[in-house]
């Protein structure tokens, strides 16, 4: 039977990689032709580079063509034909979806989207979900906010597509939700990281021990969390649940996905998405494991306002090993490890905040919430971090701090200053957190 | 577990399919239903393109 079967698509997700590479060639040269024929933006950028899509024979060709930033988006939007202006590849009819970008690293960019797009943005998370083991028999329960951000939108139309009963969870508040979760018996959710922690938090706060609902998959998605180990293992022994990192972006697609397997790092939809990464200095792609550097992404289906060489931010390596779940789609190390511009240097030293985060949730007696603090004395950086000890740690101060001391030394080569709070008094994030600030103006 | 005639002779269906429904959808411009409804099969469509036809494509061209 279909639901017996491994992959959503077992052809080409255990496609042989030089017949894969044949294909995302093809698939490359068919967007970027579109999108050259029909974004006024696009065209202007590649004639400016005096690349044409005759040009493409090779994958050596395709890093001739220029990279679109973020930035470049917010410039050209916000203009006829309105609001996407020059880059919009349809007449404005055929859009039948907007949503728009977070806006946490400057103006929202706007997305369109045709109706062929969504069913492709459905398509890409029906590949993620099958992966992560959803099946018909799955009760889908989606506790966000159904709102101008596409959050979880595809990941609804993905599980109604898969055949599973998808309850939308969105006006009512957590206690409600998780309420509904009880009463109907859900057996899967997605959520953020910060939303699952807070979820577990405020179910123990109503005498339900998360644990003891019927939840036993969640998919996680919109910030890191997920791919880090601690962080998982938190959400994993809070809900008895299986958990499963994402890593998307409004303006590429749902690009990748750990599976069932969990292989400590994520497939990259090879089928639907071209992912190359750059070294973060000197732009040189790297081809092979071990060597962190700058994701740049091509979504080779998407047509209103299509994603071709978009240059992420985000921080991925290859992973040496294949995966033992059989598919031939590669697997970045431990996800997204980070953004270009998150990674920042304090005293000297490279920091991904990410790495801070392994530490305070691998130490127990720590809460789930911290907060960093980066500013300067003088012209020296001090760094503090704000933890919280929890209730039944009280008494255990002296040893949780010299275990946090060690293990940030460790894992960050820094050191801190620490303020411990007592459990509650951090702020707590609805959705999505922010909990590394850096303060000064040259950094 | 497809095999490769299996996966040709699905590859087959579709295009008969896409064309099916972009005739249809071509006579339609005075009945919305239909023009609607041929529209969203031939987003689906698409789907079935990406998942089977273009890599069927491809080993045809090789």
């Amino acid at each position: 039977m279909a639901q017996d079967q491994t992959y959503w698509n077992p052809v080409i997700e255990t496609l042989p990689r030089e017949k894969l590479r044949a294909l995302q060639l093809k698939k490359f040269k068919r967007i970027f032709a579109w999108t050259y024929e029909h974004s006024r933006f696009h065209r202007a950028l590649y004639a400016q580079a005096g690349v044409r899509p005759e040009d493409i024979r090779s994958f050596e060709d395709i890093r001739a063509v220029p990279k679109v930033e973020k930035s470049m988006m917010r410039d050209i939007q916000r203009k006829d034909p309105f609001p996407y202006g020059d880059a919009l590849c349809v007449p404005l009819e055929e859009v039948t979806e907007f949503r728009q970008t977070s806006g946490t690293t400057g103006q929202p960019v706007y997305q369109p989207d045709t109706w062929q797009d969504w069913e492709w943005w459905a398509e890409c998370w029906a590949c993620i979900l099958w992966a992560q083991g959803y099946r018909p028999s799955d009760r889908v329960f989606l506790p966000f906010g159904y709102n101008i951000f596409v959050a979880f939108w595809a990941a609804h139309y993905a599980a109604e597509k898969l055949g599973c009963e998808v309850v939308p969870g969105g006006v009512l508040d957590t206690k409600a939700r998780i309420l509904k979760i009880q009463e109907l018996r859900a057996t899967a959710m997605m959520a953020t990281p910060t939303y699952v922690l807070g979820m577990a938090d405020t179910a123990r706060k109503m005498g339900i021990d998360p644990s003891s609902l019927t939840i036993r998959r969640i998919t996680c998605a919109g910030e890191p969390g997920a791919g880090i180990p601690s962080t998982k293992k938190r959400m994993q022994d809070a809900w008895g649940a299986k958990v499963f990192d994402h890593a998307g972006a409004t303006e590429i697609g749902a690009w990748s996905f750990e599976c069932s397997e969990q292989p400590f790092g994520m497939h990259v939809n090879e089928g639907m998405f071209l992912v190359e990464i750059e070294d973060i200095d000197t732009g040189e792609i790297i081809e092979g494991p071990g060597r962190r550097g700058k994701m740049v992404i091509t979504a080779f289906d998407r047509q209103a306002q299509p994603c071709v060489r978009f240059d992420s931010k985000d921080v991925i390596e290859w992973d040496p090993e294949p995966c033992s779940c059989g598919r031939t789609f590669r697997l970045i190390k431990g996800g997204v490890v980070g953004r270009a511009d998150d990674i920042t240097k304090v005293k000297g030293v490279l920091l991904a905040p990410s790495a801070i985060e392994e530490v305070v949730r691998s130490i127990e007696g720590l809460g789930d919430e911290y907060e960093v603090i980066v500013d300067k004395i003088g012209d020296s950086d001090r760094i503090t971090l704000k933890i919280e000890l929890l209730p039944d740690a009280r008494g255990k101060q002296r040893a949780v701090e010299a275990a946090l001391v060690d293990q940030l030394r460790l894992k960050t080569n820094l050191r801190y200053d620490l303020q411990f709070h007592d459990y509650g008094q951090l702020p707590r994030y609805e959705v999505k957190a922010k909990r590394f600030k850096d303060l000064r103006k040259d950094h | 577990m497809v095999d490769e005639a299996q996966f040709r002779k699905m590859a087959e269906m579709i295009t008969e399919m896409r064309t099916t429904a972009e005739g249809l959808h071509a006579m339609a411009d005075t009945f919305p239903a239909v023009k609607r409804n041929t529209s969203r099969m031939l987003a689906s469509l698409k789907m079935l393109s990406i998942n089977v036809c273009d890599l069927d494509d491809l080993a045809r061209t090789e």
